[in-house]
């Protein structure tokens, strides 16, 4: 008798435990629920990196993270409200809950992972070293003794830190157009870049004949939403799926990138 | 919203952020020097010269101070190569900052030069001073000695902007704060912390100017210049 009292006791206290978790749990997860009562769905796009964002000439954001905010906010059935973000800014954007999360061309890294939750990848590019016309390079090797610029806080720059070629002098800029600029005025040896945005500055500038050394990694960009945010993080990777079996991400890549999108596996 | 501080995270950069805090002070201290000094003579040029060194001299100063200082920059860093004129990102913010502050200075101690009586140049000649004594003690001393609150906060002003400096990847020290932010994603730590680091430099140069002022003008001007509000010279 004195025994099963105690486990009824015990078995009170945790469930008292795990409903009041639970209602904690419940205040901290229901961005999904307050995006829909809201109405508007908040999204933070990257912008200054074409074609993946950027402004059009009447001064709206646009590129390959818009479309895919556009069409996330067509399965939430949701008008959207599009944040465009420079790439320093989007963590902290999302974070002080400026955005509902991001569409930003995000790369999942174990280091943001500790502040933000990533999807599934959405898209996906190659990270390209590039020079100018004097000089070409092949591998990373190759960058031992040149000063090389990024985009801050990007991964190409967190990858060249981690590869920690001896004597590469890594020059940090605000963002890829800037970084590309460097190159351009002979501040820089190279820069890197995604393919993407590489192969439309070479297009824009066929003057400063830049050239594409060699790939020095695959990037894959995923959605990310704030730590906590489990029910919307697993709505977005079900869009994603969908998005993917439809073709309508395929779609998006092609128009913007002219091929369709490389197959990455999934988390 | 239940954010947990961790200003740990951000000690552990306390060598990035102290070379920062030094190439910050290096830049200020340099263009505050240069730039003060460029301020004197070109504000004596126009007020001595006339003519087409006073509108070459309006022209800079109105071309500057109706710019932006980030354009300008960029102009310095990415423009000037074009030309055949390549440095180093350090060297180009010290250049932008001497010739934002030098036009500045220009027109600060313009209005000094232009608020000095004409009855007292009268007297200084009826003293039997030369041209160039009067000029130095009743022209540009009494007149910098009048302006020189309004200076010293353009000097402070300065050594804020030189954060934006970081976009042409200076390694001062609001780069080394987006440094660290982009290693540890602690943003409010790191710009809370450098935040008060700014404002420690602000209130030392203010100090520092007031120190220099009481050494060239006497007690009543280092005090004005002490003040955030720069009283009105009597």
């Amino acid at each position: 008798m004195k025994i099963s009292n105690f486990m009824r006791a015990a078995v009170t206290a945790i469930g008292i435990g795990v409903a009041s978790l639970a209602s904690i749990a419940d205040a901290g997860a229901a961005a999904l629920n307050d995006i829909i009562s809201r109405g508007t769905v908040r999204i933070g796009v990257l912008t200054g990196a074409p074609p993946m964002g950027m402004v059009d000439e009447k001064g709206n954001p646009t590129g390959y993270d818009v479309d895919v905010a556009n069409l996330i906010a067509g399965y939430l059935s949701l008008p959207v409200e599009l944040v465009p973000l420079t790439p320093p800014a989007r963590i902290p954007a999302l974070q002080t809950g400026k955005v509902d999360f991001l569409v930003a061309t995000l790369a999942p890294t174990g280091e943001r992972a500790k502040t933000v939750m990533f999807t599934q990848p959405y898209s996906a590019f190659n990270m390209d070293i590039i020079s100018g016309p004097d000089q070409k390079f092949a591998s990373l090797a190759d960058l031992a003794g040149k000063r090389v610029a990024v985009n801050r806080g990007s991964s190409q720059e967190t990858a060249l830190r981690k590869a920690a070629v001896p004597g590469l002098e890594i020059v940090v800029f605000e963002d890829d157009s800037t970084s590309a600029q460097a190159l351009i005025a002979g501040q820089a040896d190279a820069v890197a870049l995604p393919s993407t945005v590489g192969e439309a500055i070479i297009k824009q500038r066929p003057d400063a004949g830049l050239q594409v050394g060699f790939t020095f990694f695959q990037q894959g960009n995923s959605m990310a939403t704030k730590l906590e945010d489990f029910e919307l993080r697993q709505w977005l990777n079900t869009a994603i799926y969908l998005m993917k079996i439809s073709g309508d991400l395929d779609k998006v890549a092609m128009k913007w990138t002219g091929r369709p999108m490389p197959t990455l596996p999934s988390f | 919203m239940s954010y947990t501080f961790q200003f740990g995270v951000v000690a552990q950069y306390q060598d990035e952020i102290l070379t920062g805090i030094w190439l910050t002070i290096k830049l200020s201290v340099l263009s505050i020097i240069l730039g003060s000094a460029a301020g004197v003579v070109l504000a004596s040029m126009r007020s001595i010269q006339g003519g087409t060194v006073r509108f070459l001299v309006d022209a800079y100063v109105e071309i500057i101070r109706n710019t932006p200082f980030l354009v300008q920059l960029f102009i310095v860093y990415f423009g000037l190569p074009g030309l055949g004129l390549r440095v180093g990102a350090d060297t180009a913010a010290l250049i932008g900052m001497t010739i934002n502050l030098a036009a500045y200075s220009t027109e600060i101690i313009r209005a000094g030069i232009e608020a000095v009586h004409k009855p007292q140049i009268e007297a200084g000649e009826a003293l039997g001073f030369t041209r160039f004594q009067i000029y130095r003690h009743v022209v540009i001393v009494p007149a910098i000695a009048k302006v020189y609150p309004a200076l010293c906060s353009q000097f402070v002003l300065m050594m804020l902007a030189s954060s934006i400096c970081s976009a042409i990847s200076t390694h001062e020290l609001a780069a080394s704060a987006a440094f660290v932010e982009s290693q540890t994603y602690r943003s409010f730590e790191i710009y809370i912390v450098v935040t008060l680091i700014y404002l420690a430099l602000a209130l030392a140069l203010r100090a520092g100017l007031a120190l220099v002022g009481m050494w060239l003008f006497g007690r009543r001007v280092a005090r004005q210049a002490m003040t955030v509000l720069p009283e009105v010279p009597a």
